[in-house]
């Protein structure tokens, strides 16, 4: 059937205003008319388990939006982003937006004489894109490792983690763009990076390509390519006290940034504004200028095309540019003294909170006065500081600060809170004198010690603990074989990675961190249907978070067993028996394993300093398709911006409740897009399902707190919390963060708010003329609109 | 309330002049002295756009999306200008209340700031000076924008002699105005060009552009609340100015609005664009004419639906990476003192 079509409407004469029987170019340059049944025969391939999908209806959406004469390249195009479209009204159309895609993909990698993974591999080891060991290694075991690629891999993935996979992590020709990969050779090629035997390959194949566990956005661009560069985050001691080794952290942080790494840097031993420069009997302009420099050299860095560098400059409180640093990230105000690119935190003494609880002063010291304060902590660090006090460049009243710190939240999302005293108790690697954790990094989940000469790293990677849960439970037994293979691969990472900077293969191979994290939380809780702020909740959360770290401790030592502990390893608490959870004087419930453990690790060591640390996950859990790490849904309805393009996001929990009441109606979907992904006001749900799906906004914060410290005494690092308000005053967001202090978290993220106003809504239904009544002028009920926050993709 | 339908009594203060009430306490409108604040709290600098990846976009444009963006950003380049004109010449000398003018003054600030928004992304999109300069002068070498600005002309200078508003009549003719601001240029002129802008960021491209509009989009939706807000305060203090001879005004203008942005579509679109046809453009406009009407309660001109499915993604709240973009989500205004005890 030919589809001929009214183009003329109402309106005045214009060009298009015949009709016309539409063209399309094909490959070869031929013409022929746009055929709706074979758009319709193509749809129909991919929907025998989407019983909700209705072809005709792509279809015939595909062609209104066509013009005559486009080719079927953009044919095929515009009918993945047709169905896509249809996302809001029926989720499966992600499913099937992703099938079109792949296919799309597919054939695009077939173009170029590819048909399996080994000639992939031999083509793109050709245009010089993979790294002669893996070429070799695939070459050795070409038919096994053909045999393993799974053709019903892709049917896993919905559309906006394919799209994500398809347009940032396939490689592609250098000259043609083409991607030389299809997603599941990808996973595999992955996969060979990091093995020495194909069985061991397949078997972590297997396991990505389930989408039950995922390493790091670095590891998976990188593995097995040329520059094998797979740790996410680099942790950079603050340069020294003079010009020569600023320049040098500025060069290697643009080193450690061209390879996608997220950069935490301290800032907190150059002197500030005012202070004597003896060389030139001078006075110093402070930190701020260098710290513009250092953005300007952040923005400039792109990692390889892929998203801009990124980092995050710690200083300490005391510090006396403190206040110029809190507003770094203004928009208003002398633009040389703004850093748009940079992301702040302040690495916080318990004596600073101390003095705010008290309502006590605060003195700014001169690290050219004190240079001893960054390397202490604890008592010791308080007697430095109370000392140092007596040279104070000035005096504040601690609140008066907090207060300043409160507003830069509230005003940017940054400016996180970090716990210095926290952080460095509470540590496998301070066992030794000397030892410090100077900053986290990018996202604040990693903390390692480091200093002038060692760059601390890490490799990351994530559980995703939707795939371990049914409505009966958790599948712990899965759980516990995913987190050894995990564990495993990360520490391989170590030995394969590329280091950029020399300061950084120092540091990781004497003491081997790496990062195991969690996502998918929130679908765990939505499949057992229990809501985010119930005691339940915190209790599988918590066992969970016991489960994966003694696992990955017993992997840890069973790796120690055959190739020895790290090389620090007497420098750490374990080496004097002291485990994570003794650290926090922590109860466990699986009392035996743990003892079983501590007489393997009393024998042998570990083989790795740190294992466990959540990282936001923005990036691996699109592509996995669940809630980002231990964060709560942010709305039921919402939209991704990312590189790729905007893309419709819908719980499907929500959806799958909805159908089952007769409630997925045009109706109720407009009254949850009218209230931003609220379903607070459905009175059709019961009470208990509305209080289920509540999102982050609606969820009391104190409840998230309470959850991240019932986990902590679990995670050897840290966890990028994010924290929600939003409509946040100063008065709550300095009771929350004193509450997290007290509560014993290491650090904080993002504080996230919403926007006061908000752009008119085009697609909901008009509400009748606003009657011109005095309007309420609650702050709460005039901020609840929003687009909403950002989110980390560093350390995925 | 009590119909008055001789204005220049005097008897009562009124939203519109004759008068220049100067006190803000006892204060009459309230929301608007909200709006005020609200805006105020999503201040943002053309700094914080960030236009470094739109160059690498825009060289793997077709030529036909190529053309769509250069008359895009030419309609932008004037498009505030006229609008911020109409604000300072006609519309805040009527407006009664000194509430109200804060809240155009502050307006006024913000098409500022858009109009040195799209200056800066001309600047950078257009590289070559020859080129720039006639990119600006598109109101008057590109017919399919001068059509657009001679409607918005016609309305300007439909009030501009007025100094008072004595008469009924004179009283209609600035609601005129005033609608045509809100619903045709506003509603209807920059909702057509955000549809594009849209169109192109569902599409992952030009991201600064699309997060520059993004800002602008939210400016200009609370410009014409607070406009339709002004519309509703003077039906509700004078009724009997709502005629059907108003409607029917009303009506006619926003037809020939959805004709002047028909033909600037079929411009901007001549050339071929998969994904947003000529057809499905004309529906989308006309479908946003129905709404400028039915939230003036007017009987729709089309029964046209929305089609484009990526306008429903600014509907929804958005959560980008900020490692690829910078949010647009932060209040700029934050009250309050430290405390230890509130609830969170």
């Amino acid at each position: 059937m030919t589809v001929v079509r009214e183009m003329a409407a109402s309106g005045p004469a214009v060009s298009e205003q015949r009709r016309q029987v539409m063209q399309v170019r094909k490959r070869d340059g031929a013409t022929e008319p746009v055929d709706v049944n074979k758009i319709v025969r193509a749809v129909e391939r991919w929907v025998a388990d989407l019983d909700e999908v209705d072809p005709l209806r792509v279809a015939t959406k595909t062609i209104s939006g066509l013009y005559d004469g486009a080719t079927t390249a953009e044919l095929d195009k515009l009918s993945i982003q047709t169905a896509a479209e249809l996302i809001g009204e029926e989720p499966q159309y992600s499913k099937l937006a992703a099938r079109l895609l792949a296919a799309y993909v597919d054939k695009e990698v077939r173009g170029q004489q590819v048909a399996s993974f080994s000639q992939s591999i031999r083509y793109a080891h050709g245009l010089g894109l993979i790294g002669d060991a893996t070429a070799a290694f695939v070459a050795r075991n070409a038919r096994k490792l053909d045999d393993a690629v799974d053709p019903d891999g892709d049917l896993r993935f919905e559309y906006f983690g394919l799209r994500t996979v398809a347009d940032r992590y396939l490689l592609r020709h250098p000259q043609t763009r083409l991607v030389v990969e299809t997603p599941q050779y990808w996973l595999l090629r992955v996969a060979c990076g990091l093995s020495q035997t194909p069985g061991e390959a397949i078997g972590f194949y297997r396991l990505m390509s389930s989408l039950a566990y995922l390493p790091s956005s670095p590891t998976l661009f990188n593995s097995g390519t040329r520059h094998t560069q797979m740790s996410s985050c680099f942790l950079v001691d603050s340069p020294r006290d003079e010009l020569d080794s600023i320049y040098e952290r500025y060069h290697q942080v643009a080193k450690l940034s061209k390879f996608s790494g997220g950069i935490g840097i301290s800032w907190s031993r150059v002197r500030g504004r005012g202070a004597l420069i003896r060389g030139t009997n001078g006075r110093s302009n402070g930190i701020v200028p260098f710290l513009k420099t250092l953005d300007a050299g952040v923005a400039a860095v792109n990692q390889g095309g892929r998203r801009k560098g990124a980092a995050c400059v710690y200083l300490e409180p005391w510090h006396p540019d403190i206040e110029e640093f809190l507003e770094l990230r203004d928009n208003t105000g002398e633009e040389s003294r703004r850093t748009h690119n940079l992301n702040l935190a302040n690495w916080i003494p318990d004596e600073f909170m101390r003095r705010v609880e008290a309502d006590g002063d605060w003195s700014l010291v001169d690290p050219s006065d004190a240079p001893e304060l960054p390397d202490l902590f604890g008592e010791a660090f308080d007697e430095a500081y109370r000392a140092a006090e007596k040279k104070a460049v000035r005096t504040v009243k601690a609140r008066d600060l907090y207060g300043r710190m409160m507003r830069t939240l509230a005003q940017t999302g940054n400016g996180w809170m970090t716990f210095k005293d926290a952080a460095n108790r509470l540590s496998n690697q301070t066992g030794a004198p000397g030892n410090t954790i100077h900053l986290s990094n990018l996202c604040t989940e990693i903390l390692e010690v480091n200093n002038d000469t060692e760059t601390a790293v890490c490799n990351l990677g994530s559980v995703n603990l939707g795939a371990h849960v049914t409505a009966d439970g958790v599948d712990w037994e899965r759980l516990r074989a995913t987190v050894r293979t995990a564990v495993v691969f990360l520490d391989r990472v170590i030995d394969i990675n590329y280091y950029p900077a020399e300061q950084t293969a120092v540091s990781n191979p004497r003491w081997r961190p790496v990062g195991l994290g969690l996502m998918g939380l929130q679908d765990a809780l939505f499949t057992l249907r229990l809501p985010f702020d119930s005691a339940s909740a915190r209790e599988l959360s918590t066992r969970v978070q016991e489960e994966i770290f003694l696992t990955a401790l017993e992997t840890s030592a069973g790796l120690a067993e055959r190739f020895g502990p790290h090389p620090a390893y007497a420098e750490t608490r374990a080496a004097k028996g002291e485990l994570h959870p003794d650290l926090w004087g922590a109860e466990v419930t699986q009392a035996q394993r743990w003892t079983a453990l501590r007489e393997r690790i009393g024998r042998h060591g570990l083989r790795n300093s740190l294992l466990v640390a959540i990282a936001p996950t923005a990036t691996i859990a699109s592509i996995a398709g669940c809630y980002e790490c231990i964060e709560p849904q942010v709305s039921n309805l919402f939209k991704r911006e990312t590189m790729s393009g905007e893309f419709l996001q819908i719980n499907t929990y929500l959806v799958r409740e909805l159908k089952a009441r007769g409630l997925w109606t045009a109706p109720i979907r407009e009254q949850i897009k009218r209230a931003e992904g609220s379903v607070q006001g459905i009175a059709e749900l019961p009470a208990e399902v509305r209080e289920l799906f509540r999102t982050a906004w609606e969820l009391p914060q104190r409840a998230l707190i309470d959850l991240a410290a019932a986990r902590a005494p679990f995670i050897d690092q840290s966890q990028s919390l994010n924290l929600f308000l939003s409509a946040p005053t100063i008065g709550k967001l300095s009771s929350m963060y004193l509450y997290a202090w007290k509560a014993g978290l290491k650090t904080t993220y993002y504080l996230r708010s919403r926007p006061a106003t908000r752009i008119q809504q085009a697609t909901v239904t008009v509400t009748p003329a606003i009657k011109p009544v005095v309007a309420v002028s609650d702050d709460e009920a005039l901020a609840c609109s929003l687009e909403n926050p950002e989110s980390c993709e560093a350390c995925q | 309330m009590t119909t008055v339908s001789e204005p220049d009594t005097g008897q009562r203060q009124m939203l519109l002049d004759p008068g220049m009430d100067l006190t803000l306490r006892p204060m009459r409108y309230p929301q608007f002295f909200d709006r005020f604040k609200d805006a105020i709290k999503n201040t943002w600098t053309v700094e914080e756009v960030d236009l470094h990846s739109d160059l690498a976009d825009l060289a793997k444009l077709s030529p036909a999306e190529q053309h769509l963006v250069s008359r895009l950003v030419a309609f932008f380049a004037t498009g505030d200008t006229i609008v911020a004109n109409n604000l300072v010449l006609n519309l805040y000398q009527h407006v009664n209340s000194p509430e109200g003018r804060l809240y155009l003054s502050r307006q006024l600030f913000e098409e500022a700031v858009h109009v040195q928004f799209y200056l800066n992304l001309l600047d950078t999109y257009v590289p070559d000076e020859r080129e720039r300069f006639a990119a600006f002068a598109a109101v008057e070498n590109i017919p399919s924008i001068a059509r657009k600005a001679e409607f918005c002309f016609k309305w300007i200078d439909s009030i501009f002699e007025l100094r008072e508003l004595r008469t009924r009549a004179d009283r209609r003719a600035f609601l005129l105005n005033l609608i045509c601001f809100a619903a045709c240029i506003e509603g209807l002129f920059f909702y057509g060009a955000f549809a594009y802008v849209y169109f192109l960021r569902s599409r992952g491209l030009l991201h600064g552009l699309a997060s520059g509009t993004n800002w602008v989009f939210r400016d200009e939706s609370m410009h014409m609340a607070f406009a339709f807000d002004v519309v509703d305060t003077v039906r509700a203090e004078e009724p009997d100015l709502f005629d059907d001879e108003m409607r029917q005004q009303v009506r006619d203008m926003l037809a020939e609005a959805v004709e002047c942005e028909v033909q600037f579509a079929a411009d901007l679109l001549e050339q071929g664009v998969s994904g947003l046809s000529l057809a499905d453009m004309r529906e989308y406009l006309q479908h946003v004419a129905d709404r400028r009407l039915a939230q003036l309660e007017i009987e729709p001109l089309y029964g046209s639906k929305n089609p484009f499915a990526f306008m429903e993604l600014q509907d929804v709240q958005e959560l980008s990476n900020f490692f690829e973009r910078r949010v647009s989500a932060y209040q700029v205004g934050v009250s309050g003192t430290v405390a230890f005890d509130d609830d969170f």
